[in-house]
């Protein structure tokens, strides 16, 4: 007879405290002996139908303590067999590891228990797996209300929803009046529909949503998009060329390039884009068509709110110098220095930076003189710069 | 699958037996420990799925993956050919098992399942098997009962691969979501990992007898701990620890610095090129070998590809300087291996010759690192003297200083009406609103329009993500905080010396980064001393204790340093690395660190990670 036969048998017999003497008599690793034995006495003990829930329950920790070995979850697995299912929630609270505790709370269809369970643990993917369940046994509107009062399991079905099943967000988002989430949802929505009509409905439906969420921001910036959609659609119309789903600003940057200027003034006056804005974009369409004619004429159309140094350089960056320099004499004298320099004109930079007194602006200059850059313009940059320090 | 247990004492033998991999034993603390580990569980799995195989990635692990094993230790174990995850069939290989690495994601069960559905049972008798990345999920296995292909698979098993380490004091998870999943969605799956990863690590290195962390995200995870070491209560860790401690700080209790422009030399080359996995892809035309004879030789188009760790002698030397210092280390190195060099015009006898020779492939490998990183220098140079780069760092130092952070500013305007990248402009308005505690209204609403209508109404989204997330944000009634927690903090020093630092500020020239501050200060005098800063950021902060086995106790030495984990939740800046290398290598800093992240993040992908993509089908 082997001692785990000898354990056995006495186990069999229910004389427990022997079989723990001789398990620790006989150093039995505790897995195999007095773990062992404890858990039958459990499992034993909890069909003791004379003593209380709250007794039993009681002893079997006392005698069990933390044990790591020992599976509260199967003593309890065992008083819910026996019926006794407060006794097995009693039980449950005992153990540790919660990926045991859930499973056997819902097979007793303690559903709410399970979830704060599964949420206790931090492990999301347990938190899940009651969601889907409870999703499968209640109804909508039971099953929305649980969601509701935990929001930690209400983030994680909506992130299951979003990619799963969009439409269930829409239905979540209405059951706990989140406006400016249903506002995002349409916003969402509406990219993926295939006309421009279909577009403008959902569009409409954010609005809504973010007019009720107080979200005064959000429903303009659709309103005007909305409008922003009704230009694009009658440009494409009237001139045959893609302008729907351009940024206001791409649209007005098109519209300029094929010089409908009037169309440009139209959409810069409708959105109210900022001077300064509709200037650079302005200058930067009319110098990628070389229109060097209409650029002059714009400039002198009024004063410039972003100054003429813009003009320079972008005429340099258009590899066109001869207009660039028309416009050097307009900017004001902070700039003179960068706009010399732009259109390659050193030695008028070395004047203007020298009348200005500036080491910062001389220094500049210098770090744009190269090997071959006249000797006698770097002396004169040099003193210049001493005298400046000097000071 | 067996769990990592705690059977495993430090002085178990390891084999370095990859040279790429020594880099991590050189810190303070071995990873190469964990790193052995897990490529010990990855043997285990492939042997148990016995014969010749063929393993089909989700290619977002490859990356991670790369720095545990490389192909040569899957293909001793009998892997024959790699696929990557794709919809349809699996091609064809005459292997007898196919195995797929994937993330617990239901997407990848549907394209799973397609696969194993459209396997012809006719042609080939394949085994299919999962192996879960970093765990399995009940949702996943009822996804793929769903399909009905749950029962195809001989063996699902999980491979617990929570923190890979990167370098010999720097772990990741490399979480690409982490950041927007706590603090947009409200799901901290990532923080049960992180949890999860913490307990593998102190398996390994022993129990941590003190954490410490600031932010609900750490309370989150710390309280995760406590309660995971419940469940293994009666397996005492017998090994003595290595960390004394763990500092757990969430990312949003310091919005401020990955907004910044790094400027150390890593930082710097992260920014403009992004660094991946310890690797850094550069154009090619600097690196052309330029050989006699061979000119006009067409330039290479494929970028090259170079492993940035502390392994390379000059890297660890120069990573974490302030990019302005790196210059004159480079000369000088220069210098040095020329008059190295120039020694074989002195060996004169056989035996100095051949010490002379002996010494030539270090000296060789030397002089190509130096060639490598002169070329780097000299790109980033490129960007960093630009007028562009000069007016965005001003404008950046000005709201950490707390300069007009309360009206529109105008090079912001400028920038947006040139069409400036659109991450650059939201890395801007964000520090702006960050430094001011939120934006007035009508700013907010301008810079929201202006962004609108410049970029597309598709980024509405993404502007309301950022205000969720706290980055951009209306002015709430509470005054702005920022300018005394800086004061306080002493987050901005003036006179800061980049070639020879004394202050962790030097990593962005003048700026300390708060989350550094925070680790710095709580060695010495302690967080008792700024408790009303502290109450001005996010989230609770607290201190919690470990019970170590009786005799485990550490005795340390006279002087001897402390070990600090700390972990960012949320991310970490390869600048913020940097000021926390500087910390520990200071006389009388009392502690080294080690560092630990969910990812490794700069401005740029951070914000991309809160981004909404919205895109129409054509009309």
């Amino acid at each position: 007879m082997t001692v785990q036969v000898l354990i056995d048998r006495l186990v069999f017999r229910r004389l427990y405290p022997l079989a723990i003497e001789i398990c620790r008599y006989l150093k039995i690793p505790e897995f195999q002996g007095v773990s062992r034995v404890l858990k039958h006495w459990a499992c034993f003990k909890v069909q003791q139908k004379e003593e209380p829930d709250d007794v039993i329950a009681c002893a079997i920790n006392q005698k069990l303590g933390d044990t790591a070995s020992i599976s509260y979850s199967e003593i309890a697995a065992r008083a819910y067999e026996c019926g006794r299912t407060e006794l097995a929630i009693k039980l449950l609270e005992f153990e540790p590891r919660s990926g045991e505790q859930v499973p056997l709370l819902l097979k007793m269809k303690r559903s709410q228990l399970a979830l704060s369970k599964a949420i206790e643990s931090g492990d999301t993917d347990l938190v899940y797996t009651v969601v889907t369940y409870l999703k499968n046994e209640m109804n909508r509107g039971d099953f929305f209300m649980t969601l509701r009062n935990q929001p930690v399991a209400l983030s994680l079905y909506r992130q299951f929803c979003k990619h799963q099943e969009q439409n269930t967000l829409k239905d979540l988002f209405n059951q706990d009046d989140d406006h400016q989430e249903l506002g995002n949802f349409y916003v969402r929505a509406s990219y993926g529909e295939g006309s421009v009509e279909a577009r403008m409905a959902a569009l409409q439906n954010a609005v809504d949503e973010f007019n009720k969420a107080k979200n005064e921001f959000s429903a303009k910036a659709t309103e005007e998009q909305m409008k922003l959609l009704r230009w694009q659609r009658r440009f494409q119309e009237e001139f045959d060329k893609p302008y729907l789903d351009c940024s206001l600003h791409e649209t007005v940057h098109s519209l300029l390039l094929d010089s409908k200027h009037k169309q440009a003034e139209q959409l810069y006056k409708d959105f109210r884009i900022p001077d300064k804005r509709f200037w650079w974009l302005k200058i930067s369409a009319l110098a990628e068509k070389e229109d060097w004619e209409e650029l002059e004429k714009f400039s002198k159309s009024k004063k410039s709110p972003i100054g003429y140094l813009p003009f320079v350089e972008i005429c340099v960056k258009h590899h066109n110098k001869y207009e660039a320099k028309k416009y050097v004499t307009k900017v004001t004298l902070e700039q003179k220095v960068k706009a010399h320099l732009a259109v390659g004109d050193l030695e008028q930079a070395v004047e203007a930076a020298i009348e200005r007194r500036s080491e910062s602006e001389l220094n500049l200059v210098l770090s744009r003189c190269t090997p071959t850059t006249d000797r006698a313009l770097l002396d004169k940059i040099n003193s210049a710069r001493a005298g400046a320090l000097k000071k | 699958m067996t769990r990592i247990s705690g059977a495993w004492s430090s002085h178990d033998t390891v084999v370095l037996s990859v040279k790429m991999a020594a880099h991590l034993s050189y810190g303070r603390v071995n990873l190469n420990i964990l790193r052995e580990a897990a490529r010990k569980e990855l043997r285990e799995f492939l042997d148990k799925c016995a014969g010749s195989k063929a393993i089909v990635w989700d290619e977002y692990l490859t990356g991670p993956f790369g720095l545990i094993a490389q192909y040569s230790l899957l293909k001793e174990h009998e892997v024959e050919k790699m696929f990557t995850l794709k919809a349809g069939r699996l091609p064809a290989a005459d292997v007898k098992n196919i195995i797929f690495f994937v993330r617990p994601r239901l997407e990848l069960m549907d394209i799973i399942a397609e696969n194993v559905i459209g396997e012809d049972r006719q042609r080939s008798q394949r085994d299919f098997h999962i192996l879960f990345v970093p765990r399995r999920s009940l949702l996943c296995e009822q996804r793929l009962e769903e399909q009905g292909v749950l029962g195809s698979f001989i063996n699902i098993e999980e491979y617990i691969l929570d923190l890979i380490p990167y370098d010999g004091d720097l772990l990741s998870m490399e979480s690409e979501s982490a950041f927007r999943e706590c603090y947009l969605e409200n799901d901290q799956t990532s923080l049960y990992h992180t949890a999860k990863g913490l307990m593998t690590l102190q398996a390994l290195y022993g129990t941590i007898p003190q954490i410490f962390g600031k932010g609900e995200c750490a309370r989150h995870v710390a309280n995760m701990m406590l309660r995971m070491k419940r469940e293994f209560a009666g397996s005492q860790n017998q090994i003595l620890p290595v960390f004394d401690s763990l500092l757990l700080l969430d990312r949003n209790v310091d919005l401020l610095t990955p907004l910044a422009t790094q400027l150390t030399y890593e930082g710097l080359i992260d920014e403009v090129y992004s660094i991946t996995n310890g690797y850094v892809k550069l154009p090619p035309e600097k690196f052309t070998q330029k050989k006699q004879g061979e000119g006009g030789k067409d330039l290479p188009t494929e970028p090259k590809k170079l492993q940035l760790n502390s392994a390379e002698e000059l890297y660890a030397e120069i990573r974490d300087k302030n990019f302005n210092a790196v210059g004159s280390v480079l000369s000088k190195k220069a210098k040095i291996i020329s008059a190295a060099f120039e020694e074989r015009h002195n060996a004169k006898t056989v035996g100095e010759i051949k010490q002379f020779v002996s010494q030539l492939p270090h000296m060789q490998a030397a002089r190509s690192s130096l060639a490598n990183h002169t070329s780097i220098a000299e790109l980033i140079k490129d960007i960093t003297t630009s007028e562009s780069f000069f007016d965005n760092l001003t404008v950046e130092q000005e709201f950490m200083t707390g300069v007009d952070t309360d009206k529109v500013n105008s090079y912001i305007e400028d920038c947006i009406a040139q069409q400036d990248p659109l991450i650059k402009i939201l890395r801007l308005v964000c520090m702006q609103s960050v430094c001011n505690n939120g934006l007035k209204q009508k700013v907010l609403d301008y810079y929201k329009r202006e962004i609108l209508q410049t970029y597309g109404y598709e980024h509405l989204l993404t502007l309301s993500n950022l205000e969720k997330a706290g980055l951009l944000k209306p002015q709430t009634s509470t005054r702005n905080n920022y300018p005394t927690i800086r004061k306080t903090l002493k987050l901005w020093m003036e006179d800061i010396n980049e070639q020879n630092p004394n202050d962790i500020s030097y990593v962005y020239s003048g700026y300390a980064p708060l989350s550094v501050r925070l680790a710095q200060l709580l060695v010495r005098p302690g967080w008792r001393s700024i408790e009303e800063v502290l109450k001005m950021l996010p989230g609770p902060h607290f201190e919690e204790r470990q019970q170590l086995p009786s005799g485990l106790h550490k005795k340390r030495q006279q002087g001897e340093n402390r070990t600090t984990l700390v972990f960012f939740l949320g991310g970490v800046t390869y600048a913020e690395i940097a000021a926390l290398r500087f910390l520990s290598q200071m006389e009388d800093g009392g502690t080294e660190y080690v560092i630990a992240t969910t990812k490794l993040i700069n401005g740029t992908c951070w914000i991309k990670s809160l981004m909404d993509k919205l895109e129409a089908p054509p009309f």
